[in-house]
């Protein structure tokens, strides 16, 4: 059973009068079979709250424990691995490798891991994620929302035990935002999976299993 | 190194163009160490060739063999072992007309230096004003039998063999006898080389005794030439080292975000920095190769009045270093690469 815990967070940049603070002493809890939704305005801390979760950055004060153990606490080595192995990341922007084609993003994430699961696997995720006929384009032949469903089906690709999704349904319209986030959701509850969506999309609300707000650093459970 | 040979195979105009710097200032470096070489071979070869360990000279001739003139009792006091040498500097001429400065230079059939000589064609005989002669003649269209007329002088010397690598100061060598050379140079022994080096004590006042490599280095314009060739040489590698470097920065700089990102999905700084490193040693390596191949293709094409060498030492001492510079080059990318923080990629 994983689990993802914020205790007591607070992230601050800046000091003096630039200091600004980004989260303030946030206590968030996610464990396997959940999809939650943390929604927010623009500037409000969501992906700060996301990149924490993800490792990337450290809170000024407080812990974030995956599986019960410190993120801070490993080294760096440790949290690279951590995140190959573990999460997987959907960002905004700049998220597949431009000079790749869509099969050799998979084929990169097979080379990082010393594993050969390319043909079966990508198959059936590109598959379900309507992106087949794209195997051998490159990103910049890609639309936008193609380019999203892909990085989708990479962060899905390792069967991280944490998705982290920053924003997944942005460049798509309702009909694929909603079947994205039904495959996210099935993941979460068939396989186990947290999967962390930030969005300031209000349309997927009614379908997560919990719903926090991020204003102004500060957060609470609204669903 | 699947990512590194994927981003050059995708991106082969910008791959392709550092290539060709690599090359172009590869090409230079080979074709200048060629003729770096060759000049000194031009200048040294004979004395290559003769396998000695030292000189005497006169102490006052400053290392020249020109300047260097030996009295009877100061050779006669050096060991019996030794090859008393006479050198003479002028113009020889054949009876049909060709000409060629050339350097005489006179010494004893029986001596370690006339015994080593090799012959490409005719024999090794000096005797009866005949010489042995650097095979530069015979490509230069003088045959066997010839007759040198020496300039200013009545003495003809018969062709009687061809010998390689004997050019002393960029001019061709005649080897002719102690009796042969006397009339040019009044009998005056320049200086006596030894196949080992001599204790102090066998020295005679007023002699000096130097190291081969020592008498190289002070043959006229020998070493201005050849450090002048250095100084470039080093500059080609610095330009190397400063060319890699701005390239690879440039791209590393243009493709940050997505190494941001690459590092947010966990792929480590040690693989990103492979990866860098493995498109700079490949685009040195396939840069020197084209280099070294249009370098030999030019010293077999060039007139050969052009004294180029490209040998095998060089090549691989250049290709080396070339890739050495290459791999030093990338280190500032590298630094970008390690400091490049995933967080500020995906923002805020």
């Amino acid at each position: 059973m994983s689990n993802l815990i914020f205790e007591s967070v607070t992230k601050v940049f800046g000091e003096g009068s630039s200091k600004y603070v980004a989260l303030e002493n946030i206590n968030f809890k996610a464990e396997s079979g959940q999809l939650i939704l943390v929604v927010g305005p623009s500037g409000s801390g969501k992906t700060t709250f996301l990149t924490i979760a993800g490792g990337l950055q450290t809170p000024t004060e407080g812990d974030v424990k995956i599986n019960d153990s410190t993120i801070k606490s490993l080294s760096e080595k440790q949290q690279t691995k951590l995140r190959l192995e573990k999460i997987g990341f959907v960002l905004q922007s700049y998220n597949l490798v431009p000079f790749l084609t869509v099969e050799e993003q998979f084929k990169l994430v097979d080379k990082l891991k010393k594993q050969n699961l390319t043909e079966q696997k990508m198959h059936e995720l590109l598959s379900d994620l309507g992106l087949l006929e794209l195997l051998k384009k490159y990103p910049n032949q890609l639309s936008g929302g193609q380019k999203q469903r892909v990085a989708i089906a990479r962060a899905l690709y390792t069967d991280p035990d944490y998705i982290l999704a920053d924003e997944p349904t942005a460049a798509l319209d309702t009909d694929r935002s909603m079947k994205v986030i039904e495959l996210l959701r099935d993941l979460a509850h068939k396989r186990n999976k947290i999967i962390i969506v930030v969005t300031h999309d209000l349309r997927l609300k009614n379908t997560a299993d919990k719903v926090y707000q991020i204003i102004d650093g500060k957060m609470q459970m609204i669903n | 190194m699947f990512l590194a040979i994927k981003e050059m195979l995708h991106e082969k105009l910008r791959y392709s163009l550092i290539v060709a710097l690599i090359f172009l200032v590869s090409y230079l470096l080979i074709i200048l160490t060629g003729l770096a070489t060759g000049l000194a071979n031009l200048n040294k070869a004979a004395i290559n060739e003769w396998d000695a360990s030292s000189i005497v000279l006169n102490s006052d001739s400053e290392g020249r063999l020109q300047q260097s003139f030996l009295s009877q009792d100061e050779v006669a006091s050096l060991p019996n072992n030794g090859t008393r040498i006479s050198q003479y500097s002028t113009l020889v001429k054949s009876e049909n007309g060709l000409k060629e400065n050339t350097q005489l230079v006179g010494l004893d059939s029986k001596s370690f230096i006339f015994k080593k000589l090799k012959i490409t064609s005719g024999s090794k005989n000096i005797r009866n004003n005949a010489g042995v002669v650097s095979d530069k003649f015979k490509s230069d269209g003088f045959k066997i039998g010839d007759h040198l007329l020496v300039a200013n002088s009545s003495l003809r010397i018969k062709i009687t063999g061809f010998t390689p690598r004997a050019t002393l100061s960029a001019l061709p060598v005649v080897y002719i006898s102690p009796d042969t050379i006397q009339p040019l140079n009044k009998g005056v022994t320049n200086a006596v080389v030894f196949k080992n080096k001599l204790e102090n004590s066998k020295i005679p006042k007023g002699t000096n005794q130097l190291s081969i490599s020592s008498f190289i280095k002070k043959l006229p314009g020998y070493s201005a030439q050849q450090l002048t060739f250095d100084f470039m040489i080093a500059f080609l590698y610095i330009i190397i080292l400063i060319v890699i470097s701005i390239f690879l920065y440039i791209l590393t700089v243009q493709k940050l975000p997505n190494l941001g990102v690459l590092k947010a999905q966990g792929v480590s700084t040690q693989y990103l920095i492979l990866s860098t490193l493995f498109q700079s040693f490949i685009i040195s390596v396939i840069g020197v190769i084209i280099a070294i191949i249009l370098g030999e293709i030019t010293a077999i094409t060039l007139p050969s009045e052009v004294p180029i060498v490209i040998d095998k030492s060089n090549i691989i001492v250049t290709g080396i270093g070339i890739i050495i510079m290459s791999l030093l080059g990338a280190l500032i990318p590298i630094r970008q690469i390690a400091k490049v923080d995933p967080y500020k990629i995906i923002g805020g």
